[in-house]
């Protein structure tokens, strides 16, 4: 339920609903969309970047939050650790997303005996939470050339050619697996899959199931899992570190068990890395849409080890977070919303921004109005602005959200806010890692036998990605990565050594860096802040 | 500052704190059923009385808002049998589901299990699994992420949210290839001769440039 104090600002978006319609913001041109960006898009904001002192990628514009786990001792001590294995397997998957998971049943496939470890429960994931949907050219009037076009154009050229070329042409291949596993994407009325249109796409390209995509594919993956002995499960048992061999392959990984508190050493032919992204460092304070475990740990593993990255400066912040009820803050307003053509709202009762430009214009745009005094304020001191979802009870037909968007309504109707009645108060929110771990075409970096999959690897999204991008990008890149690292079946490991640490950390003392920091972060920090 | 019983133990905590922050507030270094704090996992499931009321109720540590008087515990896994199968090796796997959940059958309709969080009629869908409209219950259970409340309230031990897995899963393997896929895919196994597509790798960026514009 809304405060007292937010009742004036309400009826002001009811009373205006009318002559708004009349009038659409004009879309930006190139030059304008630069100069927004330029001033309010957190991605160029310089003072929330360094170049980083050390590693693969010395030199790097990174964001603050990378470069302080990246330049820092651990504070685990490594050189205490005992390395001798107590799990051996043909591979290693980290990570119990979508990518994990996946990479985990093609490796499986291929005849290779599997140690899928993850931090929290399996499926816990940002995979899960996805609502939208996923790209894929099935349409008949698309095509896997146009998917291309459009994913490249999206990122503004800076995603790597080769892995969008895989992408795409994986796609269909990919639906027609996850429909033999028993996902049930939407249908229309001939059995055809329902294709949707997205911002930024040139045909209609977004398979869904209701607004729980993610979830009903994670559920039907991890029952597929279950399927085979040659696939154990370590959950509640992140990552800390990995290992190498002495000619510097990846040959296993350090894991934290959170029950019995102590660490275990895995030992495997080839590793996945498939850990996810980042939003829990929470860039520049901002909220994220992001699970609890996403803290970026894939990022120091690989670096550690000597893999490079790719992009680590962009982020892609989702215009339309929550930021009221308090508890709710950073929680996310699937863009599905925007697409159908609500209205942005600020404090004077007015549209700033064409609500169809992309996620990193609109983004800069509603920072903007926060930023200049036009924003909403919550009694807690957060500031915002209105996405007037009634208005699509009129524009379409009544009854609209609560058929299209049942789990928006059904997350509003329990805190007293009927969606259909009440606009929502949204600022943008950490959303998506567009850069991570640099990969070729089989998902392996460049680490021998480190392979990385899904949000942890860089290089497909370029500076922005598009919708629906992200789930596909798990899957093609999950199996390419499960598949490959399932042919080394027959690689001889090594001995597990810490070199690549300690060959790290002297070099950190080389240059005088002496902070240490728990890297990988786990779980954030928590801080209670509404005291 | 309000005060409530969490986890067993009367204590002060502020305003506004949802179960799982009353915790971290209190010292409780719970990681186990946390995942998403968006109320879209279902990691989180707590069981909570109300000031003054009688009957229990359930729902998400992430969503629901401690008040004063309110006496809290989380239940953050409940164990319930999963049954143990391949679809791969079932022709048809509606037709096996009184072989994978007999305990199905002694479900008498007491709607113990209607407690769900995602607001799912679990005992209307357990009665349709029942009767055999299963693809009423695969389009009912798109909302359930698994959390488990409703098996724990079941006297028959069943596990409504598996049942329903099973069923959503066999249900979407049952049916046909849809035609635009299908077609797509024939497509495919030829699409390497695109030659214009087959340049990418070497184009020049602007040549790159071009070509994608082209599609705008
Ligand atoms: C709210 C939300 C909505 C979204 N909607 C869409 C959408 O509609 N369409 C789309 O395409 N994309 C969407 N995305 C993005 C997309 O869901 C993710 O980018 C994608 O699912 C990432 O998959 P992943 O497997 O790489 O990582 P995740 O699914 O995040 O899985 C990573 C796993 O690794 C585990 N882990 C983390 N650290 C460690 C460690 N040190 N050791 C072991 N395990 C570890 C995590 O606990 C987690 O289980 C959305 C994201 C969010 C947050
Ligand atoms: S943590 Fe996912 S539903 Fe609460």
């Amino acid at each position: 339920m809304y405060s007292e104090s937010l009742v004036p600002q309400l009826e002001l978006v009811n009373a205006t609903r009318e002559q708004r319609k009349a009038v659409t913001p004009a879309p930006l041109a190139d030059r304008e969309k630069t100069v927004l960006l330029k001033k309010y898009h957190p991605d160029y904001k310089d003072s929330a970047f360094r170049d980083l002192r050390i590693g693969a990628n010395k030199g790097d514009r990174v964001t603050h939050e990378f470069a302080d786990l990246l330049e820092s001792f651990s504070s685990l001590d490594h050189a205490r650790l005992d390395l001798e294995p107590e799990v051996t397997t043909d591979v290693l998957v980290l990570g119990g997303g979508g990518a994990g998971v996946t990479a985990a049943l093609f490796a499986e496939s291929r005849g290779a005996r599997v140690l899928l470890a993850t931090k929290l429960r399996l499926g816990n994931s940002n995979t899960i939470m996805a609502l939208g949907g996923m790209q894929a050219a099935v349409a008949a009037q698309d095509s896997p050339v146009r998917h291309f076009a459009d994913t490249m154009i999206a990122g503004g050229f800076a995603g790597d050619r080769r892995l969008v070329k895989a992408m795409v042409e994986d796609a269909p291949g990919i639906v027609a697996w996850l429909l033999k596993v028993g996902v049930n994407f939407d249908r229309d009325e001939n059995g055809d899959l329902a294709t949707r249109m997205a911002a930024g796409m040139t045909a209609p390209r977004i398979l869904s199931i209701g607004d729980h995509t993610g979830l009903n594919i994670m559920k039907v993956l991890k029952d597929e899992l279950r399927k085979s002995d040659r696939i154990e499960l370590a959950e509640f048992s992140p990552a800390v570190e990995l290992t190498t061999s002495e000619t510097g392959a990846c040959n296993g990984a350090v894991l934290y068990d959170l029950g019995r508190r102590r660490h275990f050493v895995v030992k495997a032919r080839a590793v996945v890395l498939a850990t996810g992204g980042a939003g829990r460092l929470h860039n520049q304070g901002f909220p994220t849409s992001n699970n609890f475990g996403a803290t970026g740990d894939a990022i120091v593993l690989a670096y550690r080890a000597g893999a490079r990255m790719e992009g680590l400066d962009s982020f892609q912040y989702h215009p339309t977070g929550v930021m009221f009820p308090e508890h709710m803050v950073g929680v996310l307003v699937t863009e599905a919303i925007r697409s159908l053509g609500t209205h942005l709202v600020n404090a004077r009762g007015e549209r700033f921004v064409n609500e169809l430009e992309t996620r990193d214009v609109v983004a800069a745009a509603i920072i903007r109005e926060c930023e200049t005094g036009n924003g909403v304020r919550t009694p807690s001191g957060k500031v915002g602005v209105w996405l007037d979802l009634p208005i699509l009870e009129e524009l379409f037909e009544k009854g609209l959200l609560r058929k299209r968007f049942p789990a928006l309504f059904k997350k509003f109707m329990r805190v007293r806010i009927d969606i259909t009645r009440r606009p929502l108060l949204v600022y943008p929110t950490l959303h998506y890692q567009n850069g991570g771990v640099f990969i070729d075409e089989t998902g392996e970096s460049t680490v021998n036998n480190l392979f990385v999959a899904g949000e942890a690897a860089g290089g497909i999204h370029g500076r922005n990605r598009a919708m629906g991008n992200a789930l596909l990008d798990i899957f093609v890149f999950g199996r390419r990565a499960g598949i490959a690292a399932a042919g080394r079946v027959g690689h001889e490991p090594g001995r597990l050594t810490l070199n690549h640490v300690a060959n790290y950390y002297s070099r950190l003392k080389s240059l005088r860096i002496s902070s240490v920091a728990n890297s990988p972060t786990l779980f954030p920090e928590f801080i209670v802040d509404k005291i | 500052m309000i005060t409530i019983e969490l986890e067993g133990r009367k204590i002060r905590v502020p305003e506004g704190l949802t179960v799982i922050e009353a915790l971290w507030d209190t010292g409780h270094d719970v990681k186990r059923g946390i995942g998403c704090l968006s109320g879209l996992c279902g990691a989180c499931t707590v069981a909570y009385l109300e000031a003054g009321a009688q009957r229990v109720k359930f729902g998400l540590g992430c969503q629901v808002v401690v008040a004063e008087g309110m006496n809290v515990i989380m239940l953050p896994y409940f164990p319930s049998r999963i049954a143990r199968y391949d679809m791969a090796d079932m022709a048809n796997p509606l037709q096996e589901l009184p072989g994978q959940y007999p305990e199905l059958y002694a479900c008498d309709d007491c709607k113990a299990c209607n407690i769900c969080p995602e607001w799912i009629h679990v005992a209307g869908f357990m009665k349709n699994a029942k009767e055999a409209a299963y693809a009423t219950v695969a389009e009912k259970v798109k909302d359930c992420h698994l959390c488990g409340l409703c098996a724990s309230r079941c006297p028959k031990s069943i596990a409504p949210q598996y049942v329903g897995l099973y069923l959503q899963r066999s249900c979407a393997r049952q049916q046909p290839l849809p035609p635009n896929l299908r077609k797509r895919l024939e497509e495919m196994a030829t699409f390497a001769d695109d030659a214009d597509f087959a340049r990418v790798p070497v184009m020049s960026d602007d040549e790159l440039k071009d070509f994608c514009r082209g599609f705008l």
